[in-house]
């Protein structure tokens, strides 16, 4: 396992950050989902060495997280959330001072930032001070910055945050590079569904702190509850209940569309009759499609 | 789907070091940007104006004979002793002349890196927060030693170059480390100040207005405190008449203040204090908004 972490728990103040997450990655790329404030940068930031936890244990690639920062600093490539960046430095000079720290020589790192600057696509730019960069080339830039000294895992934090549709094909064309390609573990944090969906084979939902949902997308996604999207006429609160005491878990969209999760077994038909005894009338019904949005929605229990 | 990437991505053969001081870089790149900065190459050099002057004064003193009608009989002012050296070294005009070289190369050592929140990018790397200040600090020090400690030593080789003996030398010999003592001194302690002040605010122009601020401000003050209660020990709130208090103890000269220089260094240790219990706080991987 290249992460394992066991009863991790954090909290900033009273605020709880993380609540004994227990987890165990292996190879390849994971996503870390969850909705803003579930505690997935914290938790990134617990496996650097950022934050001390405060209760539970862990390793990345069998170091301690505790005991063995620098030694998971040398194996880790981090590309934060935020936009960051050294001013007066051009991209060659930004990305091999940061090699050079990561414990390069010198004119190694400078080569090598050379390379990655290229790859990451901002070979023409690289001269450039890097005040003058996009939003996008400075996001393709921190990608650079952490993959300079060649990681053997890569901490990307809303890697396609701030980004326009074409640079954010662009950042996950990228990763979905290293991944596949490179033989580079990625774990991926971040809330926009579509990017886990199209680039992790594993995916971890944190909310509120906890561990939401773990495991393979494919074995996530044969859901254990069957969606139907319906939209009602009547008392809405009495049909809620109703299902709800059945086993239901039931969400109101604000465009008046009502989502409903029915448990394993359940018989659509429960719906119709749930209609019939509060008295509302069904305008409309569909069984949905069960996505990762769905999946997502379902344990998390939002939108 | 959009491929940007020029080049494939190929793996790096190499061997990562654990470096034996791994501020290093953090130094070396700071040093190269501030000469990167618009107008500081000129300022550099100005800075080094006080030190020329010197020369040129050792040189006339030592040539009085050919400099007769220049002089014109003020042969005092050309008495070069340490207290000479003192005069220059804690004179107004050289102390303005750090800061504003410190202006210039580090008062965005870390108010940049706030700025930018380039400080995780720093601590994602296998170092502390001790190698981040250590390394700044250095930026600090490599242009005070360059400035205090390399020319002014340099000056007494001259005079002894131009005296043609080694009499001043013996008759002073403690002075080279009175030199070393005093840049020491101004390295820590300019490097606290500017660092400090770095730390405390995201905006670099706001860190200029009050390295000179607050530098200006405190002879204001201790000038105000003086005169409201008259006491000599009110003169401590000054930072320019801590350092030239503390630069006469070096030199083993008269005291410009009448109060023994311990107050004078433990005011400025008091800063240095302060400094980094500042900078501990603010010096953070991850900024904890509460």
């Amino acid at each position: 396992m290249s992460i394992e972490v066991k009863d991790l728990s954090f909290r900033y103040g009273k605020i709880v950050a993380l609540d004994g997450v227990t987890m165990r990655l292996g190879e390849g790329a994971v996503g870390l989902l969850g909705p803003n404030g579930a505690g997935k940068s914290t938790l990134l930031r617990i496996l650097l060495g950022f934050l001390v936890p405060e209760r539970g244990e862990g390793t990345v690639l069998d170091y301690d997280i505790r005991r063995d920062q620098a030694m998971i600093r040398r194996s880790v490539g981090y590309m934060p959330e935020s936009d960051c960046f050294i001013a007066g430095m051009d991209a060659v000079t930004f990305t091999s001072y940061f090699g050079e720290l990561s414990g390069m020589p010198r004119q190694e790192a400078m080569k090598r930032a050379h390379e990655v600057l290229f790859y990451v696509g901002l070979g023409e730019a690289r001269y450039r001070l890097l005040d003058t960069y996009s939003a996008g080339m400075k996001q393709r830039l921190k990608l650079a910055q952490a993959l300079v000294h060649d990681p053997k895992i890569l901490f990307l934090d809303e890697p396609t945050s701030n980004l326009d549709p074409t640079g954010r094909a662009e950042i996950l064309e990228l990763i979905r590079d290293i991944s596949v390609h490179k033989s580079i573990q990625v774990l991926l944090s971040s809330h926009i569904l579509d990017d886990i969906e199209s680039l992790c084979e594993t995916v971890v939902i944190l909310n509120k702190g906890r561990l939401a949902a773990e495991g393979r997308m494919a074995d996530l996604r044969a859901i254990h509850y069957s969606l139907y999207e319906l939209r009602i006429k009547g008392d809405g609160s009495a049909f809620r209940k109703d299902l709800e005491s059945a086993g239901s878990r039931v969400e109101e969209m604000e465009d008046g569309l009502i989502k409903i999760y029915m448990p394993e077994g359940a018989d659509r038909m429960d719906l119709f009759r749930a209609a019939a005894r509060t008295g509302v009338q069904m305008r409309y019904f569909v069984k949905s499609r069960t996505s990762l949005e769905d999946l997502f929605a379902g344990v998390v229990g939002v939108d | 789907m959009a491929i940007v990437r020029e080049k494939g991505y190929t793996h790096w053969n190499g061997q990562l070091v654990e470096r034996r001081f791994p501020w290093a870089p953090i130094a070396r790149t700071g040093v190269r940007l501030a000469f990167r900065k618009k107008g500081f190459k000129f300022v550099f050099a100005m800075a080094f104006m006080p030190s020329f002057v010197f020369l040129v004064t050792l040189y006339i003193s030592e040539r009085l004979e050919d400099f007769k009608g220049f002089v014109q009989g003020n042969t005092a002012l050309l008495n070069v002793d340490p207290n000479y050296f003192k005069l220059f070294l804690t004179s107004g005009f050289v102390l303005f002349s750090l800061l504003l070289v410190l202006v210039f190369a580090a008062a965005g050592l870390i108010a940049e890196d706030l700025k930018h929140n380039s400080l995780q990018l720093y601590f994602a790397r296998p170092i502390g927060k001790k190698d981040y200040i250590l390394g700044k600090m250095s930026v600090v020090a490599f242009f005070i030693l360059i400035l205090v400690a390399l020319p002014w030593l340099l000056l007494v080789v001259f005079k002894l170059i131009f005296a043609g003996n080694f009499k001043f030398f013996l008759q002073y010999p403690w002075l080279p480390l009175s030199i070393l003592g005093y840049s020491l001194l101004l390295t820590v302690f300019l490097g606290c100040y500017v660092l400090l002040l770095s730390a405390v605010s995201r905006n670099t122009r706001y860190v200029i207005v009050l390295i000179f601020g607050v530098y200006y401000f405190s002879s204001v003050l201790a000038e105000i405190l003086k005169k409201a209660f008259g006491s000599p020990y009110m003169a401590l709130f000054s930072i320019p008449a801590d350092l030239q208090q503390a630069g006469a103890a070096l030199f083993g000269q008269k005291l410009p203040l009448a109060i023994p220089a311990f107050w004078s260094f433990l005011i400025l240790a008091g800063i240095c204090v302060l400094a980094a219990a500042v900078l501990n706080r603010k010096i953070r991987s991850v900024e904890v908004i509460k």
